[in-house]
């Protein structure tokens, strides 16, 4: 800690070097087209604010003192900002209809920077206010997932609706200094965590069941259907239903999935929550929601960190040149007849440059081959050899062969 | 290259992260119960387990969260006391059961003077039940034995785990307040559960039936 007061930069901070610098501003450029394709307006909020208690990110705040005293922050969010901004009026936009905003820039997180967070970053993100409906939901959640599709990357979305969790506490009169305990709970599909607060509690009945189940019900849409059937009140019943409606908005939803156990800040999204995944990256790359009521009357949104969309983009680059790298052509040739035959059949093959056989092979084996393709004829190399199953006699073997292996991998591999 | 892509998409086969030491054999029971099979290597020093049905990591205790929360590892098997310690958001949707054990406020016997320092591994856990209970007391973090920093007067109390008691009877000391329960529970990586279902789903119902049907209980 003390090195950051004397050398270098601080703690959560970072350099970014030219080709990274490039990346960013290409990421960027592509999402604020993006947003402004769907009609959302940019706009710049002050990076300096007041300090405010208030403010749902306040024990994160940098702090500063102003000339009069008075105490000042760094921006560690824009969605408060942007509130402020909107009720002011200042936007110019008609009183009626929903405002469509856009915005990015750098945030401050005053937090210790451990598990890979940083203190500074860009956050990028987009606001729709003065709508709550299922289609204004499904927007968000459809530029969502377009937004991590920008970067390459293929999107897994997550929609909940804490107003279900909510609707269940209510229903099981659970204190509400306790609440957050139970939201917590669920939030983190602990079912010993939430049965012994229900223990606790005292709680009997269909609405604690209800709460029990919900650390379960996550997957596809069938999962609404299963706590509708135990969805004890009416509200529940309308917090299911406007997920039911979201869901219809969409014509595929493979890459949506549902789960009515997030209850994460359940104080301040009211409405239709989400967050987006992408295979093998292990933390979320965007998250919002609906917080109708907390902020302004009508509202929802979502935000990306900059940098960790390009981290998952540039490690799904590394995996692919990798995968690229190991699937370097198998079979090398002398003979350009059967190499033009493989080819056609869309399998790579290298042209041996060696003056001989031997030579041939050796350099093919050092390329890590398995195949040599010499006067009309196909050679196993020794990698292969040693393998139970026939050695392919002929092109057509050959073919055969490396067409179905490449198929029956990805086959094999996606079963459980 | 087709084939090259939607190879690396399907590929499924789960990372778990297991603490080494006492909890290590019952984790690997637990996995086996549950009809996963773990490929143990000779080499007692091995830090991964390949082959088998998952890849097996091995790590302190402490650091189970940080592997499944970056996602290095899908799943790990951590107690509550860690995850408590650490306000840990992991999903942990199986209680193992095994690992039982209390997470208590310990004195010398029969001490009633007032608490100014306590001592513990757990300062997290600590400094929040000191201040739900209004003792306005110091907090020394020690790495191990903090039953010494009673005994030596480092500290008015300790924070400590306690699973028989036998330990703290045999050094004069007393549970005075229970402040938690802890058992080992399965945590899962929260992007992992939505990507890869397909496999997570049953682990997980796996060792819910496992878990439900061995005498291993977990303690109330």
């Amino acid at each position: 800690m003390s090195t950051s007061q004397t050398a270098g930069i601080p703690d959560g901070t970072r350099f970014v070097a030219p080709a990274a610098a490039a990346r960013r501003r290409e990421a960027l450029a592509a999402l604020r087209s993006l947003y402004a394709a769907w009609g959302y307006l940019p706009v710049e909020v002050p990076a300096l604010e007041r300090f405010d208690p208030q403010h749902p990110r306040a024990a994160q705040a940098f702090k500063l003192t102003d000339r009069d005293g008075g105490v000042l922050a760094l921006r560690s969010d824009f969605t408060p900002a942007l509130a402020r901004f909107v009720s002011g009026g200042g936007h110019g936009a008609p009183a009626s209809g929903a405002l469509r905003l856009s915005y990015d820039g750098l945030v401050w997180h005053f937090i210790d920077p451990e598990l890979a967070r940083v203190r500074e970053f860009t956050q990028v993100g987009i606001e729709l206010v003065g709508a709550s409906n299922a289609r204004a939901d499904a927007e968000l959640i459809h530029l969502a997932r377009e937004s991590v599709r920008v970067v390459g990357l293929r999107p897994q979305v997550e929609v909940g609706n804490p107003a279900y969790v909510r609707a269940l506490l209510d229903a099981a009169e659970v204190p509400s200094e306790r609440e957050s305990e139970v939201a917590d709970a669920i939030d983190r599909k602990d079912r010993s965590d939430l049965e012994g607060l229900i223990d606790e509690l005292g709680t009997r009945g269909p609405a604690a069941d209800a709460l029990l189940a919900t650390v379960d019900l996550y997957g596809d849409p069938s999962v609404l259907a299963h706590a509708k059937a135990a969805a004890p009140t009416p509200a529940a019943r309308a917090a299911l239903r406007r997920l039911q409606g979201v869901i219809e908005e969409f014509e595929d939803l493979s890459e949506l999935q549902l789960d009515l156990g997030m209850a994460r800040r359940l104080s301040y999204y009211t409405g239709v929550t989400f967050r987006v995944y992408t295979a093998d990256f292990g933390q979320p790359l965007l998250g919002g929601g609906r917080y109708d009521g907390s902020l302004l009357p009508y509202a929802a949104g979502f935000s990306l960190g900059l940098e960790r969309l390009l981290a998952a983009a540039e490690q799904a680059r590394a995996r692919s040149d990798e995968r690229a790298r190991s699937g370097d052509p198998l079979v090398h040739a002398l003979d350009d007849v059967l190499a033009r035959e493989l080819r056609r059949a869309g399998v790579s093959v290298v042209r041996s440059l060696a003056p001989d056989r031997a030579t041939a092979e050796r350099e093919a084996l050092a390329a890590g081959a398995s195949y040599l393709l010499v006067a009309g004829e196909v050679v196993a190399l020794a990698q292969v050899t040693g393998d139970a199953g026939d050695a392919p006699a002929t092109v057509q073997d050959l073919i055969r062969l490396l067409l179905s292996d490449e198929s029956a991998r990805g086959r094999g591999e996606a079963q459980p | 290259m087709t084939g090259v892509a939607g190879r690396g998409a399907a590929d499924q086969r789960l990372v778990v992260a297991l603490p080494k030491g006492r909890v290590l054999p019952r984790a690997l029971a637990a996995l086996e119960a549950a009809g996963y099979s773990v490929a143990v290597p000779e080499d007692p020093r091995a830090l991964r387990y390949e082959g088998g049905d998952l890849t097996v990591l091995l790590m302190r205790n402490g650091d189970v969260p940080a592997y499944v929360e970056l996602g290095v590892a899908d799943a790990g098997m951590v107690g509550r006391d860690v995850l408590l310690e650490q306000a840990s958001r992991l999903y942990a949707p199986v209680d193992l059961g095994f690992g039982a054990c209390r997470i208590s406020l310990i004195r010398p016997r029969g001490a009633s003077g007032p608490i100014a320092v306590v001592a513990s591994k757990y300062p997290a856990v600590t400094a929040a039940h000191l201040n739900k209970a209004g003792i306005a007391a110091d907090v020394v973090e020690l790495r191990g034995n903090v039953e010494l920093a009673c005994l030596t007067g480092l500290a008015d109390a300790v924070v400590d785990v306690v699973e028989t008691g036998a330990t703290l009877a045999a050094n004069g000391l007393e549970e005075v307040a229970v402040i938690a329960h802890s058992s080992v529970r399965l945590v899962v990586n929260r992007a992992a559960l939505k990507l890869k279902p397909e496999s997570l789903k049953p682990l997980i119902a796996a060792l819910r039936v496992a878990n439900a049907s061995s005498d291993a209980k977990p303690t109330p």
